[in-house]
């Protein structure tokens, strides 16, 4: 289960001090595809980045699994990212000069996974978000949006994380491809009883997920 | 992929700018290599010039200088404690004697000339009250002299210039035989040959060689073994002259309080440091240039690592923030950097190495002729005293040779190690300080 309580964030903008995540709370059990929505600037990345642990909280408690992700350390919080979390981004954001294949195979280092189990288990996986075994020694730049999205799925499910956290999977992509990321991810909530959250646009796309939530200048102004 | 390779293998991301990188990074190590071995040449040649020009200490009998003044001579006692003393690597004793019509059946090779009468009517005037006619005019006749040495090789005639066998042998410096050196002149002028004797001392000498000390004083010498002369000369264990060699000219000055305390007031003790210096300092400048430079392109290699890696850091800074967002470590990603700032610097010095093979030579003599140029230019007639000096001696700047041996070769590779860790060391920093959630912010 996953408990925010009361978080907090403020970034300085020039010599102004902007709430980017006022006092939000909510609740998302193991298992769930959520969504969060709302405008450019609403605070939806920041909040994504914070159960993610790649940023603390002014104030507040964020429980993942039982653990308070904001009070662990940096080295714990590396391990946390390593092994619980699965991160998937707008733009892709996969290693250039790395073949999908080593992309993937990546992560699993960081995850720990023997090298012998790497490659085993990256082709599993690319070949499960459906990437044909002769893309899978190409790099991202020879790969489609679509394709490189797959790469990133593939990627962020290596270490069986307790948790995916997707800032505009679809964001990037045309509206069929993007139906297409946006089903392989609820498919594979299932199949793998992983919680997504995705923050999106897209509320054709939000209005699938099992829970969403509405975020106004930092706030949490409705949950469905 | 380990890490490791990860970063050997972003070294190549960007071939051209590794082209460049490499190339320049080269550049650099090759000249501190090149500057190495330029400055090792140098200062062994320093050393061989210390240790064999300038440093000798000419000794003679207080108020004597050959023929003139007077004085007592020096005692084989007198040697023998010189020879003693530390940092001396050599003592050559000689004991000057002349001989005339009385004492040998040699003719002069010199015409007395004016200079010549001129020397006869003042050593008649001198010693008129010796003479039982008391007369002061008189037919002078140039003596001919005798120089015995106990070191032929490295003898400095008398007058000027070295002694050339142009035929013959020398012989041993222990040697007590009858045998005598020539001077070219001198044997001509009486048709002496190898082999061939003639009258001195009231006995047959052996002509032993005949020399060329390319000039007429010079060539009417006769060169003998010194225990011969004092045998023959009833001048038994005296000695007129000694040329004391050290071991290097840092220990000149030493040496000869050293020499002055042990002879004390019986000797006149003197050296030629100053001219070794004037020697010495074209090698010390190139010295000179040569350290800075080496600290010049140690410096440059340095600082094109560091803002290459400053550069590549701030072009991969999302990728970092990736990084981290997976679950990468920042001493993972520190390493990778490292290799690949490593694999950089480890192709710069094969580059270099090969530039620094091929150019320490010409790096050293350009560097040779410059400062050549430079000091005659600067140092007038000093300076070509000094090119006449070092030509001489065979050991002329411009026979300076540098060649890259194994150390040079280490040396490189440690200082382009150090570079490439020095180099890593502030993006490592930047590195650190790369949040992951700006992954999110670049979004």
């Amino acid at each position: 289960m996953i408990k925010l309580t009361n978080v907090s964030k403020e970034f300085l903008s020039g010599d102004t001090k902007v709430k980017a995540v006022n006092a939000i709370s909510l609740t998302i059990e193991d298992g769930t595809f959520a969504s969060i929505i709302g405008k450019s600037g609403s605070g939806k990345s920041t909040l994504l980045a914070l159960m993610g642990a790649l940023d603390r909280p002014d104030s507040g408690n964020i429980e993942v699994g039982g653990q308070d992700v904001a009070k662990m350390t940096n080295r714990q919080q590396v391990a946390y990212r390593a092994k619980k979390i699965g991160f998937i981004f707008q733009h892709y954001n996969l290693i250039p000069n790395l073949t999908a294949l080593q992309n993937v195979m990546l992560a699993l280092e960081f995850g720990g996974a023997r090298k012998s189990d790497q490659k085993i288990r990256a082709e599993q996986l690319l070949d499960q978000v459906g990437l044909k075994a002769d893309k899978q020694s190409r790099r991202p730049g020879r790969l489609s949006g679509g394709e490189q999205q797959r790469v990133a799925i593939a990627r962020a499910l290596a270490n069986r994380p307790n948790l995916i956290l997707a800032d505009e999977p679809t964001g990037n992509l045309d509206s069929q491809t993007g139906r297409m990321i946006f089903d392989l991810l609820h498919s594979l909530s299932k199949t793998e009883k992983t919680t997504v959250i995705a923050v999106t646009h897209d509320l054709s796309i939000a209005g699938k997920t099992d829970q969403t939530f509405r975020l106004t200048d930092g706030k949490l102004t409705k949950t469905a | 992929m380990g890490v490791i390779s990860r970063g050997i293998h972003n070294a190549f991301r960007n071939w051209v700018r590794t082209f460049a990188i490499v190339v320049i990074l080269g550049m650099s190590i090759g000249l501190t290599v090149a500057m190495l071995s330029a400055r090792q040449a140098v200062n062994q040649r320093i050393t061989d010039v210390k240790s064999s020009i300038g440093n000798f200490i000419t000794v003679t009998p207080a108020g004597s200088r050959g023929f003139e003044g007077g004085g007592e001579p020096l005692t084989n006692d007198q040697v023998g404690q010189v020879k003693s003393l530390a940092h001396i690597t050599s003592v050559a004793s000689t004991l000057g004697d002349r001989l005339d019509s009385s004492s040998t059946n040699l003719q002069s090779s010199i015409d007395a000339g004016s200079l010549g009468s001129r020397q006869g009517n003042f050593n008649a005037r001198q010693f008129s009250s010796n003479r039982p006619d008391g007369a002061t005019n008189t037919t002078f006749t140039p003596p001919i002299q005798v120089t015995g040495t106990d070191s032929p090789t490295t003898l400095q005639a008398s007058g000027g210039g070295t002694i050339n066998l142009t035929d013959g042998t020398k012989f041993e410096g222990s040697s007590n035989d009858n045998i005598a050196l020539l001077g070219k002149n001198l044997a001509d002028k009486n048709n002496l040959t190898i082999g061939s004797t003639f009258q001195a001392y009231g006995t047959d000498i052996k002509v032993l060689g005949i020399f060329d000390s390319g000039n007429a004083f010079a060539n009417n010498l006769v060169v003998m073994p010194l225990a011969s002369v004092q045998r023959l000369s009833d001048q038994s264990g005296d000695v007129t002259n000694l040329v004391v060699q050290t071991d290097s000219i840092d220990n000149l000055d030493s040496t000869i309080a050293a020499v002055k305390s042990t002879l004390g007031d019986a000797a006149d003790v003197v050296s030629q440091q100053d001219t070794s210096s004037q020697a010495l300092a074209p090698l010390e400048n190139i010295e000179r240039v040569t350290l800075l430079s080496l600290f010049g392109s140690l410096s440059a290699g340095g600082a094109i690592i560091l803002l290459t890696m400053l550069m590549i850091v701030r072009e991969r800074r999302r990728e970092i923030g990736v990084l981290k967002a997976i679950g990468a470590t920042d001493l993972k990603i520190l390493l990778q950097f490292v290799s690949e700032s490593v694999t950089l610097t480890g192709l710069g010095l094969i580059v270099g190495l090969v530039i620094g093979v091929l150019g320490s030579n010409p790096i050293t003599k350009l560097l040779v002729s410059n400062s050549s140029d430079t000091t005659s230019t600067a140092m007038g007639q000093g300076g070509a005293r000094i090119a006449q000096f070092f030509g001489q001696s065979s050991q002329g700047l411009q026979n300076l040779q540098a060649s890259v041996h194994w150390q040079n070769i280490l040396f490189g590779i440690v200082a382009a190690l150090a570079i490439a860790v020095i180099g890593s060391a502030l993006p490592a920093v930047l590195i650190s300080r790369i949040r992951p959630a700006e992954v999110m912010r670049s979004e």
